[in-house]
Formats: C-alpha cells, structure tokens, sequence
C-alpha cells in the first residue's frame, strides 16, 4: 500500500517535472521537432537513393524563414541528388535568429555542414575568419560576375574573389488593394519604374485614400514605410548614401541633406497627414500580417519586401505593384543571402555541384513562379529570361514593366555591412526621430558620431 | 582500520554515484563560469584568433552610453517590478488567506500566470498593449481617454513592460507570502482580538515583523529575478523603441550571440555578476538586524 503511494508520488513529481520543462523550452522543442522530423523525411529519401560507387554525403545547413522555403530546399535537393546518384545531401534548418552563433559554434568545434547559406552582412567576416572556401577559379570556369544584376554582384564580388553564390533578390516594392483605388476613382501606381510617382503625387494619393470617420481613421493611405528595409530605398532615390566604400566601409555618409529630407517627408505622412501610422504599432507576429491589413482594406497601399507577393497572392482579393515613389531617381535596392561552401569541407568538388545547382533554373524557378523570390542573374531579365518565370496567377498584371527595378537595383545598405552594431545605433538613434522625440538634424549627427566611433573601435 | 576501509570505499562509492551530476555541473557550469571570466580580457570574435586585452572591455563599458543606458534601465525595472510587486502580492496572499469557500480557486487562478510561458504572456500582452487594436486603448476609449502607445512609446514602453513582468511574477510570490502567513500562530491573534485590536494593528504588529523572513527571500529573489529580466524584453519589445527597454541580460545577449563579441559579453556578465553579489551582501547584512527571527 505504503509502496504504491510512493510510485504515484514518484509518477506525479517527474510528470510535472516534464510539463515544467516542456513549458520552458516549449518555442525550442517546437523547431527541433521540426529539424528531427524532417531528418526523419530525409533519411527516407537518403535511403531510396540507389547505392552508387565512392558515394558522398554533403552536410547542408540552412534557416527556415517560411515552410514554403524549407519546401522548396527539399524539392530542389531531390532533383541535385537524382542527377548525381552519388552525391547525398542532409538538409537541415537552424532557426533565423539563432543561425550565425550557431554556424560560428559549429566551425569553431570542426564540425560545420559542408555547404550551408550565408547572410550577406556575414559574407564577409567569415572570408576575413577564413571560414569560406575561396570558389573563384571554379567559378570561373562557367560564369563571369557580370552575369549577375548589380546588386547581387556587389554581395558577391570580394575583392574580386568570389566565396558565395547568391541565388535570388529580393526588394522594397509598393503593393495596393485594386479595389480601393477603383472605388475611389484614382488610377494605379505605375508599375514601369520610368513612371514611378513623384513623392508629392504618392503623397497626395495617400491622403486621398485615408478615411476618417467619427474621429477614428478606419482606412490608412499607406503602411510599412517607417522600416529601415523600406526607406533606405527612398533615401538611395533621393541620392542620399549610407557608406564610404561599400567593399571596405570605415565610415558613414548617412547625414546628409538627401537623408533629412526623406525622413522628414515619411515623418509627415504620418504624423502631418495622419495617412500612416508608427510601424511598430502592428506586430505581425501578434495581431494581423500587413497582407492582411491590405486585404481587408486597413490600408490602402502597402511598402513591403517583394517576398511578401507570394502570400499576398494566396489571399483573396486583387493585388497590384508597383514601384516605390521616387524623390530623384526612381530605383529600389536587392539583396539575398549567398550559398557557400566551409573553407575545411572534405569535398570541395561536390560542395561546389551543390552551390553551383542552387544557383540554377530547377531551385530559382520554383521560388521565383511562387513569388518569393526574383532572380538573380541579368539573363532572367530578357524576353525569353522572364517568359521562365513569370506565373500570371501569381504576378499581378504591369508586373513585367517592374523587372528593369529589380534588375537595375542597387544593393542593400546593410547587406554589405558585417558591423550589426552599427545597424543597432541606427535604428536606436532613427526611432528617436519616429518616436518625435528629436529631431532629424540632431539625430543624423548622433548616428554619424557613434557609427564613426564604433567602426574605428571595430578596427 | 576495518572502519577506516569502509569510509574510504564508501565515498569513493559517493563520488561514483555523484558523477554524473558533477559531470554536468562541470561542463555546463563551472568550466564556463570560469571560462567567461577569462574571455573578459579578451577580445574574440569566434572568428579571429583570441586577443588578451587585459581590463579593456571593463574600461570600455564605463564610456559606452549603450551599456550605461542598459545599466540604467536595469535599475529601473528592478525599482518598478520589486517594490510594487512585494506589496501587491503581499496584500494578495493576505486577502487570500481566509477560510472562505472556493479560495482556492482564487489561489490558483493567480498562479496560473507563473507556469504559463513566457512566450504566450509577451504574446497576449503585446495584443492587449497594441495601440490600434489592443483592449487597452480600447478600454480607455470607453471613458474618453486617448491611451498610448504602450510599447511604441519611449516613456511607456518600460511601465508596460513592469506591469507584464509584475503579473507574470505575482502568483509565484504570493504563494511563498501564503506558506510564510500559514506559519504563524493563530494564538498571536486570538491574543491581538482579546486586547481589542484593530484589523490594521494586527496587521501591522503581527503580520508584517513574523513575515520578515518571508519578505526578505521573496525581495532577494526577484531583485535577482528582475536584474536578469529578459525573456519578456526580448519577445516584446526587443530592446526598443531606441533603447528604452534595454536591459543589462538583454545588451549581454546582442554583444554575445548578434555582434559575436564575447569578450565584451562576458566582462557584462561579470559586472552584472558583481553588482547582484553586492546588492545580495547589502540586504542580507541590512536585515540582519531587522528581521525578527
């Protein structure tokens, strides 16, 4: 009797032992559960795979930014493994925040995946750590660098070596509700980049489409242009810069005339004309996902990642694009992760097989008719180039006219930059500005003053 | 000597059978603890090769406005989830102390929060602080009042995130204030009731100087709780807007694992390490002389 009560006791502590942990770890268990389970799926596949001679197994490592991506990674490894038999590759996903430390801890320990992807901003520390095989030569072979759209080029290019290969872009572009814009009689922003609207004009459309009733705004005229991915791109418009050199910055050239005048124009969209609101009033995680706002008619225009077309695309209702206002020039800025191989990976020549396919037709493809991606190289940009991917059912009507601003995009400001510190004090000393709480002037002086101070400290 | 034999073989036998733990203990905390500390005088980036820079990264963190920010706002939430908790859950395990029918309920209704996640609390906080759509605002709305931003403005962002932190914890310290009330006599009261004492006197006279011993853990344990304030930071709000959420844990936590500086990291986590430890001498040396044993 006396021994039975004990074994409940015992049963009771260490189940809520389990529970208590679960609890605590439950966000990390989710995503290894996800990584076990597709390991499971993976060996599956491994295993189907017929026994070839000398055969190969590629480690690959990569984050999971949405299924849809992890998906298409499995689709695309289907096809390499089925056209070199012995060649076997273990995909597996490591979650996006955690992704660098990870990798970093994994080089450190000897035992990093033979390929994996490579934020762009850390493109070129791990070259500077000498983590990366150097590909150059191999590349060489097949391609020149000027094959590639600019901005992925400039990701690319180091110091005219070659370590990674990029395999998509991705850009600010701005998406509207067709409906509110035929409901309110305005014709659409202009999808050829050459027409883009003036500021002035997208301005003005904007307060046109902001709807006030009993002293509540119930439809906004635009959304999302308070991110530093979104107005960096307007700033690049205006002529305005962010860096000395983009190959080897020391400095910033943020405070500028050309950046004040972007910012305090997108200051007073909101808080002048009341056609916007702070974005950091929306988590997308927590409440609603922009797409949504823009569905369900919250917001009539919507400044967003070219990515976001391919959820946009899943919702029912008809979406345009367009390209961004322009203050002087109208061009938007790329910029994508690259894939690259571990400077100690036993196979360099099959590493190189898997970059070089990830960076072809049979991975790019899939991705680009979905809408998550654009693609990378200046021969998709042709005629016969854009018959390959452009989807109708996913790519609004004018979408064609917008391939010259993806293809002609300069490349990201923080894309180049390794110094994540200095990304920090910019949006730290920018949400000042947002917030109301300095202004512009002082605000462009303290970014110039601290960036400067931490990049010479860097040195 | 048979003795003698035995008590050697048998903590031999301890040391065995304690193994695995110490094991761990070694691994994942004594090696490390002792590690960092080291990597506190280094620059390392987990790239470049480690560099001794000797008292450097203290020097520097005393010249860093980020740091002194994160120190700052530290203090700050430590000032405004303590105090204000203690008392609140004092009161609460106080009220919820009474031989009523379905106490209990009540009880567990305010542990509840205690062993949910941190990560559904930030989530159903940042939905109920959202100044669009939130309940919040939309409450205040009702009686006229325009509510902030709660977690977009710069001088809300911190109370929105003590009034999180304060619900999160409260249950878990008012079920130590409840054991610490159950442990005092009843006797003392009856006695109390005989002289025709008030409610408050009682309170005042017996209640309080019996929990100091309750007060004085439950004070430590969340000022150590609240300097190394985290998760609900990092979930909602992120540091932001422009810092004013940034604590110590969480600055530590962006110089380790985003801008890969670890030795920098780690000279944090030592400062942080010294000022609980002097903070903790501090108390238990105050009370001391005050706590009624």
């Amino acid at each position: 009797m006396k021994k039975s009560l004990l074994w409940i006791v015992v049963l009771i502590l260490s189940m809520s032992m389990i529970a208590m942990f679960s609890l605590a770890g439950c966000k990390e268990e989710a995503a290894e559960e996800e990584v076990a389970e597709e390991e499971v799926a993976e060996e599956e596949v491994a295993e189907e795979e017929e026994v070839v001679a000398e055969p190969v197994n590629l480690k690959f490592v990569g984050w999971e930014v949405s299924p849809l991506e992890t998906e298409s990674v499995e689709k695309g490894l289907e096809i390499f493994m089925a056209q070199n038999p012995n060649i076997t590759v273990d995909y597996n996903p490591i979650p996006h925040d955690q992704y660098t430390s990870k990798v970093l801890t994994m080089m450190l320990a000897g035992t990093c995946p033979d390929v994996f992807f490579c934020f762009a901003y850390d493109y070129r520390s791990f070259i500077k750590g000498g983590n990366l095989l150097n590909l150059t030569d191999l590349f060489n072979e097949s391609y020149s660098i000027d094959d590639y759209i600019p901005s992925s080029a400039a990701i690319m290019n180091a110091d005219d070596s070659i370590y990674g290969i990029s395999s998509c872009t991705v850009s600010p572009v701005l998406y509207y509700n067709k409906a509110i814009f035929d409901e309110a009689g305005l014709a659409y922003p202009p999808s050829d980049p050459a027409d883009a609207w003036t500021w002035e004009e997208f301005r003005d459309v904007a307060k046109q489409l902001t709807i006030v009733e009993g002293g509540k705004t119930v439809q906004y005229g635009v959304y999302g242009l308070e991110n530093s991915y979104m107005f960096s791109a307007l700033i690049m418009s205006n002529g305005g810069s962010y860096w000395n050199d983009n190959n080897n910055i020391t400095a910033t050239t943020i405070n500028s005339p050309e950046t004040a005048e972007v910012m305090q124009a997108i200051y007073d969209l909101r808080v002048v004309d009341g056609s916007s609101f702070l974005a950091a009033q929306i988590d997308p995680d927590v409440f609603i996902s922009a797409a949504n706002m823009l569905q369900t008619g919250k917001i009539a225009m919507l400044i967003d990642g070219s990515w976001a077309l391919q959820e946009l695309a899943t919702l029912d209702f008809e979406v345009g694009v367009g390209a961004l206002p322009k203050f002087k020039d109208a061009i938007t800025h790329g910029q994508a992760h690259v894939h690259a191989a571990w400077a100690q990976t036993e196979h360099p020549e099959e590493a190189w097989a898997l970059i070089n396919f990830l960076s072809g037709d049979d991975y790019l493809l899939q991705n680009v008719r979905a809408g998550l991606w654009m693609p990378h190289k200046k021969e998709y940009y042709t005629e016969e180039g854009i018959a390959k991917w452009y989807n109708p059912d996913v790519h609004p009507e004018g979408f064609t006219d917008l391939a010259p601003y993806f293809e002609n995009a300069s490349v990201e400001p923080t894309a180049v930059n390794a110094n994540l510190k200095v990304n920090d004090i910019f949006n730290e000393e920018m949400g000042k500005f947002l917030a109301g709480d300095e202004d512009i002037d002082t605000v462009l002086a303290s970014i110039e003053e601290r960036a400067n101070a931490e990049f010479a400290a860097a040195e | 000597m048979k003795l003698k034999k035995l008590l050697y073989r048998e903590s031999v036998w301890a040391f065995i059978l304690l193994l695995p733990n110490l094991i761990g203990f070694l691994m994942f905390l004594l090696i490390p603890l002792v590690a960092s500390f080291i990597f506190s005088f280094t620059k390392w980036n987990l790239m470049s090769p480690i560099q001794w820079v000797g008292f450097a990264n203290y020097i520097e963190l005393f010249k860093d406005e980020t740091f002194l920010k994160s120190l700052w706002n530290t203090i700050y939430y430590t000032l405004g989830t303590v105090p204000i908790g203690v008392i609140i859950s004092l009161f609460l395990a106080v009220a919820l102390n009474q031989r009523i029918k379905g106490i209990k309920i009540f009880r567990a209704a305010y542990f509840l929060p205690v062993i949910g996640s941190f990560v559904a609390a930030a989530l159903v906080w940042s939905w109920m602080y959202n100044p669009e759509f939130g309940l919040l605002n939309y409450l205040l709305s009702v009686i006229g009042i325009k509510g902030p931003g709660w977690l977009t403005s710069l001088n809300w962002a911190m109370p929105s995130i003590i009034i999180t932190t304060i619900w999160k914890g409260l249950g878990f310290n008012m079920l130590l204030f409840l054991a610490g009330l159950q442990g005092i006599p009843q006797s003392y009261y009856e006695a109390a009731d005989i002289d025709g004492a008030k409610w408050f006197s009682k309170f005042l006279h017996i209640t309080i100087p019996l929990l100091s011993h309750t007060t004085l853990f439950v004070v430590i344990i969340s000022t150590i709780n609240s300097f190394q304030g985290f998760d609900l930071i990092y979930m909602m709000t992120n540091g932001g807007p422009a810092r004013s959420t940034s604590v110590l844990v969480f600055y530590l936590y962006q110089n380790a694992f985003k801008y890969f500086r670890m030795g920098y990291a780690s000279a944090i986590a030592y400062v942080l390490f010294f000022l609980i430890l002097i903070f903790a001498i501090v108390q238990f040396w105050l009370q001391k002389k005050r706590v009624i044993f």
